[in-house]
């Protein structure tokens, strides 16, 4: 005798040749038990029962027949109650519910990789430097009242804050280039009290700044691990943000190379697409900062953004495929053919 | 204030706002207002941020989600329309919400907890075989808000595999979605010929002012 065995969320059902139901082993009434029982091909119940159809005198099983499965999830609701699984469809929907959530569980744990982490180190790193740039503003507006000629004399925004740090008011400046401005300076006299809050803003930046490197040298070490080849030829930088705008190593090891050579141009590509070829379709998108185009003349800067983003596309597959690091020898063969077409008349 | 009745059963209007009766009492979803009103508590259905009732707002006629059907929601997201939705099935409802991406679960995971009739799935809508198992059910009513080229064939494959004999498919088209460079009016054609194909259209509504560039269409399937 033949028997179907059909696995659902409240247990294994068995049925006969008619497709009549003989047997059923319940789940225990567990959300999480129920969810890694799916997932396992053989669970205990299933052995079970085996073993006792096996004793009524069913010799072969079938596992995968998708009228039986039909059959007995049209049923299920009908079922649950006939063997006292639930008492009413309300707890069986709830239980329902209840298992799903388990599964989705599960499967959003496996869904997320180490390349979220870059996308949101490189996203955290573009809000820092909104950030940077509107603390030092303040600070350098702040500061500026006491001692408005430094503006122009430092340039760097942390010497500017690390001045601040160490000295306080202009008077005590030891620099001899800023101690000659700061003897005759415009600027207003400070109390004990506006250095106090000058030099915090000032902690404020250095601190910024500080993170700042922090995260850049962890995103680094991510790449390293997520993307070796694709940002050995891309630069961190840049490797970072094509992988934050595609979504993933997985979706940018999808990508044709034309489309990562346009990756974050999309407004123009848009543009142009719109215009039915009244405006000029873009070249590069975010590879554009990369310095093998940058330090091109212009009318090269296209076809090497192709090359890149040749190479580039060929690196995420590579990463994302078998991780094996092939970077240097594919750094060295793009420059080889960036000196040939730069050859080119 | 004066609660009036609309064409379905169980959703309401306040004061011109579509509302439906809170399933569960004293708790907010996404922030909406509650409005308490004879003893029963009403929930605000934000416009601005879910179609439905953006569609009823602008005289949409006719919406068939009724007390207990079974639906199949095609890119739930994070459940703000979805928690209308189940209220409006209530207890004895049910919602097969249909999800591709893993973020939205982190609000939709409690709120399946807390209400009991939300079942969510991750899984991708392109693909109904991955998830024919776990949709135990024929359901009443296909919605559909997912925001790719190929929305109308997804909606037919699932609507075939999980749809009952004129049963009922309501979706969002976004034609900002399907076709950026076409003209709305002319995507919505389109799309509108390729729908009838297999089903009997009973009402449709654009959404403006509350999203641009679509058009909200309630079907009977001719199945």
């Amino acid at each position: 005798m033949q028997a179907y065995l059909v696995k659902t969320f409240i247990g294994i059902f068995a049925l006969d040749e008619n497709r009549k139901v003989v047997s059923f082993r319940p789940f225990p009434k567990d959300g999480s038990d129920v969810a890694s029982r799916l997932d396992e091909k053989e669970p205990k119940e299933y052995k079970e029962i085996k073993i006792e159809l096996k004793q009524k005198g069913f010799k072969t099983f079938v596992d995968d027949d998708e009228k039986s499965k039909e059959l007995v999830n049209q049923n299920l609701r009908k079922y649950a109650i006939e063997y006292k699984f639930s008492k009413d469809v309300l707890e069986f929907n709830q239980f329902l519910s209840k298992v799903n959530q388990e599964v989705s569980k599960r499967k959003i744990k496996s869904q997320v990789s180490r390349d979220s982490l870059v996308i949101n180190t490189n996203n955290a790193i573009d809000e820092l430097d909104k950030s940077i740039n509107i603390f030092v503003e303040r600070m350098r507006e702040f500061y500026g009242l006491h001692f408005p000629e430094m503006d122009r004399l430092v340039s760097d925004h942390e010497k500017y804050a690390e001045i601040i740090k160490k000295y306080g008011t202009r008077e005590k400046i030891s620099d001899s280039e800023l101690k000659k401005f700061a003897e005759d300076s415009m600027g207003i006299e400070f109390t004990g009290e506006d250095v106090g809050i000058a030099s915090i803003l000032a902690d404020n930046v250095i601190e910024l700044y500080n993170l700042r490197k922090k995260l850049s040298d962890y995103l680094g070490n991510l790449l390293k691990e997520v993307a070796p080849n694709f940002s050995a030829l891309g630069g961190d930088l840049i490797a970072a943000k094509l992988i934050s705008r595609a979504g993933g190593m997985d979706r940018l090891s999808k990508m044709p190379s034309s489309t990562i050579q346009l990756l974050g141009s999309e407004k123009a590509l848009f543009r142009f697409l719109r215009s039915k070829g009244r405006s000029k379709s873009p070249k590069y998108g975010l590879i554009y900062n990369h310095p093998l185009i940058q330090n091109s003349p212009a009318d090269k800067q296209g076809k090497i953004a192709r090359l890149l983003a040749s190479k580039l596309s060929i690196a995420a597959r590579i990463d994302y495929y078998s991780g094996e690091y092939r970077g240097d020898e594919m750094k060295k063969e793009l420059h080889e053919k960036v000196k040939e077409i730069l050859k080119e008349k | 204030m004066p609660v009036e009745k609309t064409k379905s059963a169980k959703i309401f209007k306040i004061r011109g706002r579509v509302v439906t009766v809170n399933l569960i009492p004293g708790t907010k979803v996404y922030g909406e207002e509650l409005i308490k009103e004879k003893a029963v508590e009403y929930r605000v259905w934000d416009s601005w941020r879910s179609k439905p009732s953006a569609a009823i707002k602008n005289g949409l006629k006719n919406f068939p989600l009724q007390e207990n059907m079974i639906v199949l929601y095609l890119g739930i997201a994070n459940g703000t329309t979805a928690s209308h939705f189940s209220d409006v099935v209530g207890k004895n409802g049910l919602i097969y919400g249909v999800e591709i991406s893993g973020r939205p679960f982190r609000e939709l995971l409690p709120l399946a907890e807390k209400r009991g009739n939300i079942v969510p799935i991750l899984a991708n809508a392109r693909k109904p075989e991955d998830y024919e198992h776990t949709i135990i059910d024929k359901v009443d009513l296909v919605y559909q808000d997912v925001a790719t080229d190929d929305q109308i064939t997804v909606l037919i494959r699932n609507c075939e595999k999980f749809l009952k004999s004129g049963g009922y498919a309501v979706l969002a088209i976004k034609s900002q979605s399907i076709d950026v460079v076409k003209p709305p009016k002319q995507v919505y054609k389109e799309c509108l010929q390729e729908l009838e194909k297999y089903f009997e259209i009973l009402d449709k509504v654009e959404l403006d002012p509350y999203e641009k560039f679509h058009l909200f269409v309630v079907m009977k399937w001719k199945k």
